[in-house]
Formats: structure tokens, C-alpha cells, sequence
């Protein structure tokens, strides 16, 4: 139970995981009036700096805000740029050195300007982004102790946050939630920080069945319409783990049908205007979708037949209920329902897509056949699909044939029936034809990747192998995979020599790609040969 | 001599089965014997038992059964030779393979004696049935139509007892032979495997020394070019010298520092509360599932033992070492290897016990992890589910370039590796105020074996001063906790 809790809190807190971005990006910019303060010279100089931070070349910006410190140390914006030179080395994986030299600097010499505060919280941020939690903790409490009117407390309350998630630390994690969530005054910089804590305390009280609390915490950040939409939003994951296990399943119904009772309270009833109509469908639908989470098929069946019988036969609203029977398996009864769509087209589509589903092609591709007539514009879309579910279930000559028919027929999406051909004359073994076929296709690098592969079925090597050149020429992102083919279609041709300097070129050429790696432990396992060339450093 | 030539051939059996067994003992927990005197006793008891056998071979037409015996008790004789020899020259894939393949001998050369010997014994009860077979008696039961009324046999080695049913009860009985033959022989390997000895010790090398960077060489090439400052063809003459002849008086401002390598105070290299004994080694896990053995030995880590050496003037091991987590255990407390290699590209079978002990590793002894992915994307993710359960607590970071162990001794500025297995990011695990745990995504073993992989030479060089800063960060941090618990009064 405690676990499911955890993990439950870990899902959220990913949701809020953009939070810490949002406010660095406040974080590291300066007010328009300290830049209205700045000397021609200062602002110029400056903003060859931020042209370079932005552009990410953190060494050239790190040696230009240096520059700006030791011409004009005695300017407004002196401790903008040592902040900015501290994460500059940020980047650049200096983390010690931005502390100790960076952040503290400006705490230390420009103990009264916005910056020393931005300093403070990013010394804990940085120091949790390095391992050293314990370091990051103490010094995100400080700037709440010292910064506590700033956003950056709020900021360094949210890192506490994710600090108590790591440590699993739930009494630590709610306390700090209820306190982001209810006590803080929210601005424009602190509202974000704040309304994701509410939401993630939201959803640790549905992860606990606890109702009134999840809403008295959405109700922190929504109204109306919009609070409805997120109960149901927030409701989904939590109802979903705590159904699926038998422990909490009991949990799970009372808070389905605590939501879904609060939701149907709330439904909009005044259905005189299409908008209207459109709203209250959406309501009706999560609350549905609530009654779907809770798995209980009875109540989902009721709820579809009642909403029904407030709107009438819908086509939205019986595609969603024919949906959910094959959803369930009861294919049957999803196409007697679809057959009673008002658009007969989409209807029957439909019942052919569930038949193919089904794997009854014979009757899927009749319905095919009849919809090609009935909608004669659309001939080529319908012909195709049938064709999908010849090959579906591997009745590859039908399928070409069509196919075939489609390339001479439907000029404008000639390439897409190419394509679809040549994949199903290689499934269906006829790899000469394939190759003829997939040569037409545009879509180089894939169908030279496809012609190779094919050649080295048919045992023709030397044909695979310049396809690969081909690609290696041609696609700088496919060259590393086709140099490692390379290497094992010489395996096939039993050139254990041609194939080991293959692979052996595949680690010296593209040393920082996944291949080198396949091609590394392969030279090792298979032709025990440590000497495989390559190597590298990271970036 | 004469007197050995003396002794029976059971007395004789007798001792040297117990020297044998002694050896054994000393061997893995003792170490009372000079290191000399193993090799000595251990291959003349083969040398012994394989005359014995080519003996008994020349007369195993008059007593076949003496000569499977003699050849049985000859297999354990041969395994453990096997394993020691391997692991006396330093070959340790040899060991491995003698360790494995002798234990297989051994169960079955068991299961072939236990199978053998409930065949005879069943035979033998047959035999003694049939002489006691009596036709009258069986058909005056059959005419008095009594039901049988015979007590039900319970002893296994007759196939006629109840259990073994009226179908096939011989092959029920073998099948039950070998079954718990199995079983027992299970038991017994899980229990002696509980037997961890006596407590090893790893000291670390008397000395001292600073944990200071190297200072890095940067060679400044002066280049002169020729550069006209006057007009050569002026109509005035200057009488000027010609700047290229004029010679310059560079002073030597670079002073040659001897920086020694260690920790606290004392002479030469080596580490503050360390012994004349104590000696560096490298220590790699051998865990379950997986090739943990990538590299080993001569012509693999050694190499990086080697270099350490060369590089810090610290004295090393003179092999480097491989244990499994229980033999981890047997260390003791405070003296315990300060790191463990842990490498490969397959899986990482750890069981609950296993990483128990890990965790104590880490957390009580105060150790340190270095893993390295051998080779495959699949042992990254092994290894980071291996830490996970070992440390859940703590969240995998990347390590900064200007940490202490990308900077001491040497300045790691990029994290070398020779292939991306597992990334390019070496990732760290920080409890406690340092480092638990370093894994190296690019197989750094394979940059310090020989032929380096044939990585350039710069990437290998920063490889071994990569290891070598790891190895020195973990021997430092455990001096350094030495220290403090002798002073808090420790065990040591």
C-alpha cells in the first residue's frame, strides 16, 4: 500500500518536473530596468555574453561575462554576470567551481542585490544536481530563511519537495505540498511552482481514496468547468492502480463513484445551443471515462445508455459505446451498433475494420468492396484498406494485386502504394520483385535499407554491400548502422577478415554511435578481438 | 622414503589424505604454510594420486571396483590442484573453468556411486527373495482368497517398497536415487557455502602523502617569424640587427615538484595507519549470471595494478583478486578492500543475501563500487537495477568534471571511453559526504588490457589515470575512515 503511494507520487512529481525549468528560466534573465540603469558600453558588453548563453556556447559566454567583471566590477549588473558565469560553468560541468567560486561570490560580495538570492537557491539546486543532497538541503533551507518573501523560497520549497520524494519521506512530502499549495501568495513568478504542488497533492489524496481533500486542493487552482475537467484528469491514474490491485480495489469503487457522483451533480443541463450540447457530451464522456478507470462494465453500460437517452443516437456518442464493446470482445454487438450510424460510410467502415480486427477477412473485404462503391471518390482509400487486411493475415497475392491496380490507378498517392507493394512482396518472399519495387520508392535511405536487407536473403552480397556504401554516402544518421551491415554480410559471405575490419572501422569511424558499441562486443564475443579500434570522450 | 614404502596402501591413503585436506584448510582460511610449501605438497599428493591410479589402471582387470574408486577419490585430488595451480601461475579463466567443471565431475562421479550402489543393494534383496520364494504358500493364499496381508516395506533400497508403485518400480526407485542425490548434494554446497572461514584482511601500505593534482605539462612552442619592421628599400640605411639573430635568454621558471601520492603522514608513498605488509590490490566482484571475469589478471587489470604503481610509487598486489559477495563478507570490518571492480555485458544475478552484504559493504565498511559496462546496453541497465537495490535512497548523478575524482591526481577533463555501451556520462553515487559508487559507461577494462583496445594513445593514457584516480580517491576516503575509527577506538 505504502509502495503504491510511492509510485503513485513519482508519476506525479514528473508532471511538475518542467516546474524547476520554468523558474530557472526567470531565474537567469535580469529586469528591463537594471538594464536601463546599464552604461552604453555595460549593455553592449553584456549582451555579446547573453547573445553567447543563449546561442549555448557556455565556454565563449563564461571568458565574456569574465571580461565584463574586470572592466566594470563596480557595475548594477557585476552580479548578474557573475550569476551568469556561475551557470555558464553550470554547463559546462563545473559544479564545485560555479558553487564555491560563482554562486557564493555573488552572495558574498553583492549580498543585497535580486541575485544573491537567485545565488542562494541555486547552490542547493546544484548541489542536489551533483549528488549531494544533504548539502542541496541545507542550503535550499537557508534561502527560505533568508530569501523568505523572494520566489526563490517558493523555489527551494519545491526542491525540499522532490528531496522528501527521493527519500521517501511522506509526512515531509505533504507537509510541503499543503504548505506550496494553501499558505504561499502566488505571483506570476511563484504560480506555476505552486499550483503543481497542489496538483500532485491532489493526486496523493486519490491515490488514498481521500475525495474531499484531492478536490479541496484542485480547488486551489480551478474553478467551475476547469475543476471538473481536472478531477477527472487527475482521478484517471491513481483510480487505475488502485483498481488493479485487490487490496485497495474497494478504495477504487468508493472514489470512482465518489468523482462520478460529483461530476453528474455538476453536468450541464441547459442543452438549447450546440455549444452547450458539445460541453455537456464532454462532461457526460469523462464521467464515463471515470466509470471506465473503475472497470465495472455494468455501470459503463448504464451510463452509455443514459446518455442516450439525453441526446439521442449520436454517431460520437455510439462510437464510443460500439468502442467499448470490442474493447471488451463483444464484437457483435459493437457492429450491430455501428451499423446503426447515421453516416453509412463511417459506419460500415467501421464493422470492416472489426471484422479485420477479428480475422475474418472475407468479410471484411466485402464490406470493402461495397464501401469502394458507395464512396467512389474515395475508391483508392477504401481498396487499400482492404488490401491492409489481406495482408493482415498473409494472403500476400490479393493484397499485391491491388495494390498493383492502386500504383496504376491513384497517380497522386502512387508512393505510398509503392511502398506498400514493395513491403508486401518482401513479406510474401518474392524478394526480386520486392527489390524492383522498393527501387521506385523516394524514400531514401529506408529503401535502399530495405533493397539490402532483401539482397542478403537472396544470398547476393556483393549487391547488399553497395547499397550499404550507397547509404553511407548518402545518410550521415544511417552511415554508422550501414557500416555495422556491412560487417555482418560479410559474416555471411564467411569473410571473417573483410567482416572484422568492418566492424573495426565501424568503432574508429563513428565512435560516439550505439552501433560502435554492438560492433565493440561483437568483435570481442565472436572473434574474441579486443582490438577494436574507436574510443572517444563525452562532450 | 623407506618408511612410506613401508606403510600399507590405506595407511599410506590415510595421510595423505589428511595433508591433503590440511592443505585444503590452509589454503582457503588458515594461511599458516609458507607460500612456497603449497605448491609443493599440493602437487606431490597429485603426483601421488595419479600413480595410485595408473597403479590400479594396470590391475583393473583383477579389482575394477577398487580402480573407480581409486579414480574417484583421485577427481576431488585433481579439481583443487586444478584451481590452485590456476590461480598460482595467475590464470585465472583457467581457475574458473577448473573451479566449474571439477564441481560437475564431482557431482556426477557421486550420482554414477549412488546409482551403482542402490542397484547392488536392490539386487542383493531380490536375490535373497527368490531363495525365500515358496509356491505353496503363495497359492494357499490365493485359494483362501485372503487379502494380503503383508506389513508394507518403507526401506527405499528394496524396489518392493510401497512407494514405488506396482508400474515400473525400478525406475521409480532410480528416479528417486538420483532426486535426492541431487537434493543432498544442493544442501550440502548451500551450507558449506555458509562456511565463510576465517576473516581476511586487506591492509593498505604504510606511508604517506598528499591527494594533490598532478601538475599538467603544456609544452609552448615559440615560433619566430621573420617580419620586415623597416622598409628594405628605403633610401635611408639603418644599421639595424637582424631580429631573428638576436638570442633568447628564457630562465627555467618551472620548478620539478615531487608530489608523493597517499594519504597522512610517514615515509614513502603509501597511507597513514597502513602496514609494512599492506600492499594495494584490485579487487573485482565475481558475481553470478554474467562474464564478470572481462579482463582479468595478466594482460588485463593487472596492467591498470601495474600503472598505478608506476604512477603513485605505491606498493601493489602481486596479482589482482576476485571475489564473490560471501567472500566479501569474510573481510574484516574495518580492513576490507576499499574497492570493487564490477564488470560485464551480460546479467547481474545478485540474490537478496548478496546484496545485503554489498550494502554493508558500502555503508558499514565503507567501501566503494567501480563499475564498468563490458560491453553492452543491457549490463547499464543490469548495473543501475544492481544499485538501485543496493542503494535505493540514492539517485545516480553525472559526475562533474571538477569533482576531486576527476581532478586528483590527474585532471580529467572528458570521461574517456572505448566504446558507448552505456552512454558517454560517467555516473556517480554520492552518500555520506563521497562517492559509494563510480560506473564507467565506456569499458575502461578494455583500455588498460594489452593492445588498449586500439584506442588512441591519449584515450588510453587518460583511461589508466582515470583508474588511477579512482583507485586513489577510494584508498584515501578509507584511510581517512581508518583513521577516524582507530581514533574512536575501533576495531581495528
Amino acid at each position: 500500500m505504502k509502495s503504491l503511494h510511492i509510485q503513485l507520487l513519482a508519476i506525479l512529481m514528473t508532471t511538475i518536473s518542467a516546474i524547476p525549468v520554468m523558474a530557472q528560466t526567470k531565474i537567469d534573465e535580469m529586469s528591463l530596468d537594471r538594464w536601463a540603469k546599464l552604461r552604453e558600453v555595460e549593455r553592449y558588453q553584456l549582451n555579446i555574453a547573453e547573445k553567447y548563453f543563449k546561442e549555448k556556447k557556455y565556454d565563449v559566454a563564461l571568458s565574456e561575462y569574465e571580461k565584463y567583471l574586470s572592466l566594470y566590477e563596480r557595475s548594477d549588473a557585476a552580479s548578474f554576470a557573475q550569476l551568469k558565469w556561475s551557470l555558464c560553468l553550470n554547463q559546462l560541468r563545473k559544479q564545485n567551481t560555479a558553487i564555491k567560486e560563482g554562486f557564493q561570490s555573488v552572495i558574498d560580495y553583492w549580498p543585497d542585490s535580486v541575485d544573491a538570492a537567485k545565488a542562494s537557491y541555486l547552490i542547493g539546486k546544484t548541489y542536489v544536481d551533483i549528488g549531494r543532497v544533504s548539502y542541496g538541503k541545507k542550503a535550499y533551507q537557508e534561502t527560505i530563511e533568508n530569501y523568505p518573501d523572494n520566489p526563490v523560497a517558493v523555489y527551494s520549497l519545491s526542491g525540499l519537495a522532490e528531496i522528501a520524494r527521493q527519500e521517501k519521506n511522506e509526512t515531509n512530502l505533504v507537509k510541503i505540498w499543503k504548505r506550496l499549495a494553501f499558505d504561499i501568495q502566488r505571483t506570476k513568478l511563484t504560480s506555476g511552482t505552486c499550483a503543481a504542488a497542489a496538483n500532485s497533492l491532489a493526486g496523493y489524496y486519490f491515490g488514498k481514496g481521500v475525495f474531499p481533500d484531492a478536490l479541496k486542493s484542485l480547488q486551489a487552482n480551478y474553478k467551475d468547468d476547469q475543476l471538473r475537467y481536472y478531477v477527472y484528469y487527475y482521478v484517471r491514474t491513481p483510480l487505475n492502480s488502485l483498481i488493479g490491485d485487490d487490496e485497495t480495489k474497494m478504495t477504487g469503487f468508493r472514489l470512482a463513484d465518489q468523482v462520478v457522483s460529483y461530476l453528474k451533480t455538476h453536468l450541464e443541463t441547459d442543452l438549447s445551443t450546440d455549444d452547450l450540447k458539445s460541453k455537456a457530451q464532454q462532461q457526460w464522456n469523462q464521467m464515463i471515462e471515470v466509470e471506465k478507470y473503475s472497470r465495472r462494465d455494468e455501470k459503463v453500460l448504464a451510463a452509455y445508455k443514459a446518455m442516450l437517452g439525453v441526446f439521442g443516437n449520436i454517431d460520437q456518442i455510439l462510437g464510443s459505446l460500439a468502442d467499448y464493446h470490442l474493447s471488451q470482445k463483444r464484437y457483435d454487438q459493437a457492429r450491430s451498433i455501428y451499423r446503426q450510424f447515421k453516416d453509412r460510410i463511417q459506419g460500415l467502415s467501421k464493422v470492416a475494420a472489426s471484422y479485420s480486427s477479428e480475422g475474418n477477412v472475407g468479410e471484411a473485404v466485402k464490406i470493402y468492396k461495397q464501401l469502394a462503391g458507395l464512396d467512389a471518390e474515395n475508391s483508392a482509400k477504401w481498396q487499400g484498406a482492404e488490401a491492409t487486411a489481406y495482408v493482415a493475415v498473409k494472403q500476400y497475392p490479393q493484397a499485391i494485386q491491388i495494390y498493383r491496380s492502386l500504383v496504376a490507378s491513384d497517380a497522386l498517392n502512387s508512393q505510398q502504394w509503392l511502398w506498400a507493394m514493395a513491403t508486401t512482396q518482401r513479406d510474401a518472399n518474392q524478394l526480386k520483385e520486392a527489390i524492383g519495387t522498393f527501387r521506385q520508392c523516394e524514400n531514401f535511405p529506408e529503401n535502399y535499407r530495405q533493397m539490402a536487407g532483401c539482397h542478403r536473403a537472396l544470398k547476393e552480397y556483393k549487391e547488399a554491400l553497395i547499397l550499404y556504401g550507397q547509404i553511407i554516402g548518402g545518410s550521415e544518421s544511417m552511415a554508422p548502422w550501414a557500416q555495422l551491415q556491412i560487417g555482418y554480410t560479410y559474416e555471411q559471405m564467411d569473410s571473417a577478415e573483410q567482416a572484422i575490419k568492418a566492424f573495426q572501422q565501424c568503432c574508429k569511424k563513428y565512435p560516439k554511435a550505439s552501433y560502435a558499441s554492438t560492433a565493440h562486443a561483437h568483435l570481442q564475443n565472436k572473434y574474441k578481438i579486443s582490438v577494436t579500434l574507436g574510443g572517444g570522450t563525452d562532450e | 622414503m623407506k618408511a612410506i614404502l613401508k606403510m600399507r596402501s590405506w595407511q599410506l591413503v590415510g595421510v595423505v589424505a589428511f595433508v591433503w585436506h590440511f592443505a585444503l584448510v590452509d589454503w582457503l582460511w588458515l594461511h599458516l604454510l609458507a607460500d612456497s610449501l603449497l605448491p609443493v605438497i599440493f602437487l606431490l599428493i597429485a603426483l601421488l594420486s595419479l600413480s595410485g591410479l595408473c597403479k590400479n589402471y594396470k590391475q583393473r582387470a583383477e579389482n575394477q571396483i577398487q580402480f573407480w574408486a581409486v579414480f574417484s577419490l583421485c577427481i576431488p585430488v585433481g579439481w583443487h590442484a586444478g584451481v590452485f595451480f590456476s590461480e598460482w601461475l595467475g590464470l585465472e579463466m583457467f581457475r574458473a573453468y577448473f573451479a566449474r567443471g571439477g564441481l560437475a565431475m564431482f557431482f556426477m562421479t557421486g550420482l554414477v556411486w549412488v546409482i551403482w550402489g542402490v542397484e547392488k543393494y536392490a539386487q542383493r534383496i531380490e536375490i535373497a527373495r527368490r531363495e525365500k520364494f515358496n509356491l505353496e504358500n503363495v497359492l494357499q493364499r490365493k485359494r483362501t482368497n485372503r487379502k494380503n496381508t503383508d506389513l508394507k516395506i518403507w526401506n527405499p533400497l528394496d524396489p518392493h517398497a510401497w512407494y514405488y508403485g506396482e508400474k515400473s518400480p525400478r525406475l521409480n526407485q532410480s528416479l528417486n536415487g538420483f532426486v535426492s542425490y541431487t537434493v543432498l548434494f544442493c544442501l550440502i554446497c548451500m551450507i558449506l557455502s555458509q562456511f565463510q572461514g576465517c576473516t581476511q584482511f586487506y591492509d593498505l601500505p604504510a606511508g604517506g602523502g598528499e591527494n594533490q593534482a598532478v601538475q599538467q605539462v603544456v609544452k609552448v612552442q615559440k615560433i619566430i617569424r621573420k617580419k620586415f619592421i623597416l622598409n628594405p628599400y628605403s633610401a635611408i640605411n639603418y644599421n639595424t640587427p637582424e631580429l631573428d639573430d638576436v638570442k633568447l635568454e628564457l630562465n627555467e621558471v618551472t620548478a620539478h615538484r615531487y608530489t608523493k601520492m597517499g594519504f597522512g603522514e610517514g615515509e614513502g608513498a603509501g597511507f597513514a595507519g597502513g602496514t609494512s605488509n599492506g600492499v594495494v590490490g584490485f579487487v573485482r566482484l565475481e558475481y553470478p549470471g554474467g562474464d564478470w571475469n572481462q579482463d582479468f589478471g595478466i594482460g588485463g587489470d593487472m596492467n591498470m595494478l601495474l600503472k598505478y604503481a608506476e604512477l603513485t610509487g605505491q606498493k601493489i598486489d602481486k596479482k589482482t583478486k576476485a571475489y564473490s559477495a560471501a567472500q566479501l563478507k569474510t573481510f574484516d570490518g574495518v580492513r576490507c578492500p576499499p574497492l570493487v571492480y564490477v564488470t560485464g555485458q551480460r546479467n547481474i544475478s545478485l540474490g537478496n543475501n548478496d546484496v545485503k552484504i554489498l550494502q554493508e559493504y558500502l555503508n558499514d565498511k565503507h567501501g566503494m563500487i567501480f563499475g564498468d559496462n563490458g560491453g553492452s546496453r543491457h549490463f547499464h541497465h543490469q548495473f543501475l537495477s544492481m544499485m538501485q537495490r543496493i542503494l535505493p535512497e540514492v539517485r545516480p548523478v553525472r559526475i562533474p568534471t571538477d569533482d576531486p575524482i576527476h581532478t586528483r591526481p590527474y585532471q580529467i577533463v572528458r570521461v574517456p571511453y572505448v566504446a558507448p555501451h552505456g552512454g558517454e556520462e560517467a555516473l556517480g553515487w554520492f552518500k555520506d559526504g563521497r562517492w559509494v559508487a563510480y560506473y564507467h559507461p565506456g569499458d575502461i577494462g578494455d583500455a588498460w588490457a594489452d593492445g588498449h583496445a586500439g584506442v588512441s594513445q591519449e584515450i588510453w593514457a587518460n583511461c589508466y589515470r582515470l583508474g588511477v584516480n579512482i583507485m586513489s580517491y577510494a584508498h584515501i576516503e578509507h584511510a581517512k575512515w581508518r583513521l577516524a575509527q582507530k581514533q574512536s577506538g575501533g576495531d581495528e
